[in-house]
């Protein structure tokens, strides 16, 4: 679970960052997230898993597919989570941590 | 109507009335769901939504039952393949086909009473399962598999997940090595070597076990279930796995937050 | 409104369980059970989680009402739907065979306490039940109705599956 200093950390690249529990797995919703210049769109809904799931330590899944200079491996498409779908591309070893520093590392993949 | 239930009377003078006011959800209309969705329009299930973005191709037709060869031509979708058949059986049914994945339209999957899970791979085996278990939903799942070999081997299964019972995970059928194996070959599972006639056992037992839960025959109450197919000595019986899950109380799905819609508003 | 009430067979008959003991003046007991919700194509679902059975002293002796709780049930009831973030069902039981429905005094009072759990979760349907040996009926409040909805189903999923309630 993460702690209330560091949902706010997230605050700066979201407003309203919130987290869920869903079948022992922990999420933070990050509403209207805005993405690295270059993305396409530019700020979109996105979900952080701290939790290993499918071979992955951590994941971040984004409510749509992104288009960004790098070719991706959008290997995760209309995953359900908390009875909505998500997109995720193939970005792997990122280890559970301080969310705002999973998040970052994630999100290089659309530098 | 005209008799046409009377041969299954034993199973309770309002059995009838109750199968035609059920929605079955159909999740997968290839080999296995296509018998599922025949079997249950001949025993009198009333109302269906059916769940399938894939159409009729040639490979389909040694399986799909209801599907032709002009289908294959056609490409015809394969809810629509299921409609006509369900409603060529019964033409009073109420049929919902969406030619979809299930997950695009969450709200016609949550208004029905049980779902039969039809497709392949365990992490779509998983997700369906959450959304079942979400909205207090049996799901019935069943599948086969030809294992490659010298010789070949046939098998599958029929899986029930009840909700505070036991789920897939506690019952040794999904395992988070096989979701983790999934994962690694990034994601589609399909394509493996399918027959009729297993499938036809599988959704036939599917269908009976639905039956059992509707309008029970007799004081067999299992709560859940796990049969194991055996294809090269045609048995059919609860699997080892069954018997270590089947006390348990489900680990995985017990939280009030795992229930109903996370982000509801009126 | 279409409104279909889910609950385990367990929890149904942990619920009939807990209601047909005897209280020491309380003609009829009392629970409330925790609910989620989601909506499906026909309307809307309320999913029972949790049992919350009222302590022996939450009940109030009054000789002019079969069972009446006291401030610290609703506390309880209360405190429980702000925590988990639930719709709150009152249950009680009627001990006949066939559908039950609500008294006079049931309704009258339901209306009065059930609209209070908007006071913690005011975007949430709340509501009440009423069980018999075989069947149930109940009563939901949806946000910003002031009239209930009558619940048009009410099931019971497990082994056999029951059907308490079909009006769809």
């Amino acid at each position: 679970m993460a702690s209330e200093g560091e949902l706010r950390e997230l605050e700066q690249l979201c407003n309203g960052a919130r987290e869920f529990t869903e079948f022992d797995r922990n999420y933070i919703l990050l509403p209207q997230l805005q993405l690295p210049d270059g993305c396409t769109p530019a700020v979109v809904d996105a979900l952080l898993c701290l939790s290993a799931r499918d071979s992955y330590p951590t994941r971040l899944f984004y409510s749509q597919q992104i288009a960004c200079k790098n070719a991706l491996n959008w290997n995760a498409q209309n995953v359900p989570i908390l009875q909505r779908n998500w997109f995720a591309y193939s970005w792997n070893y990122v280890a559970s941590g301080r969310p705002i520093e999973v998040l970052a590392q994630h999100l290089k993949a659309l530098r | 109507m005209n008799g046409r239930f009377s041969r299954q009377s034993f199973l309770g003078a309002n059995s009838e009335f109750l199968f035609r006011s059920v929605r079955a959800a159909i999740v997968g209309l290839g080999g296995g769901g296509s018998h599922i969705a025949q079997h249950s329009a001949h025993v009198g299930i009333g109302r269906f939504a059916l769940f399938d973005p894939d159409t009729t191709e040639f490979p389909n037709l040694n399986r799909t039952v209801g599907a032709t060869f002009e289908d294959a031509i056609s490409k015809t979708p394969k809810v629509i393949v299921a409609e006509r058949m369900i409603k060529g059986i019964n033409p009073y049914a109420e049929v919902w086909p969406m030619q979809l994945e299930w997950q695009k339209d969450f709200e016609s999957l949550r208004a029905c009473d049980v779902v039969f899970g039809c497709l392949d791979g365990f992490s779509r085996r998983a997700q369906l399962e959450e959304s079942c278990r979400r909205a207090m939903i049996p799901l019935i799942d069943i599948g086969m598999d030809v294992h490659k070999g010298e010789p070949y081997s046939i098998s599958g299964q029929v899986v029930v997940s009840m909700p505070e019972k036991p789920c897939f995970k506690c019952l040794g059928f999904i395992r988070d090595k096989d979701l983790d194996d999934e994962g690694r070959r990034y994601g589609e599972a399909g394509g493996n070597p399918q027959v009729v006639w297993s499938n036809g056992v599988l959704a036939s037992t599917a269908v009976g076990i639905f039956i059992q839960l509707l309008a029970p025959w007799c004081p067999i109450s299992p709560g859940s279930a796990f049969l194991g197919y055996d294809g090269d000595r045609f048995t059919l019986e609860h699997d080892a796995r069954f018997a270590v899950g089947v006390n348990h109380n489900c680990e995985h799905f017990g939280s009030i937050g795992d229930l109903g819609d996370p982000f509801w508003k009126p | 409104m279409n409104i279909h009430f889910k609950l385990s067979s367990a929890m149904l008959n942990h619920v009939i369980g807990d209601l047909v003991r005897p209280h020491p003046f309380a003609a009829e007991r009392a629970g409330f059970i925790g609910c989620k919700v989601s909506r499906s194509r026909e309307g809307i679902l309320i999913l029972g989680h949790t049992y919350m059975t009222l302590q022996d002293n939450w009940y109030t002796d009054d000789q002019r009402y079969g069972c009446f709780f006291n401030a610290d049930a609703m506390r309880a009831a209360m405190q429980f739907a702000l925590t988990n973030d639930a719709s709150m069902f009152h249950v009680h039981m009627h001990e006949h065979m066939g559908l039950p429905w609500f008294s006079r005094i049931d309704l009258r009072e339901s209306s009065k306490f059930v609209p209070d759990f908007w006071n913690v979760r005011p975007n949430l349907p709340h509501g009440t039940l009423v069980v018999s040996k075989d069947s149930a009926a109940g009563l939901c409040w949806y946000p910003s109705e002031n009239k209930p909805n009558r619940i048009s189903r009410i099931t019971a999923v497990g082994f056999p599956m029951k059907f308490l309630e079909r009006l769809t």
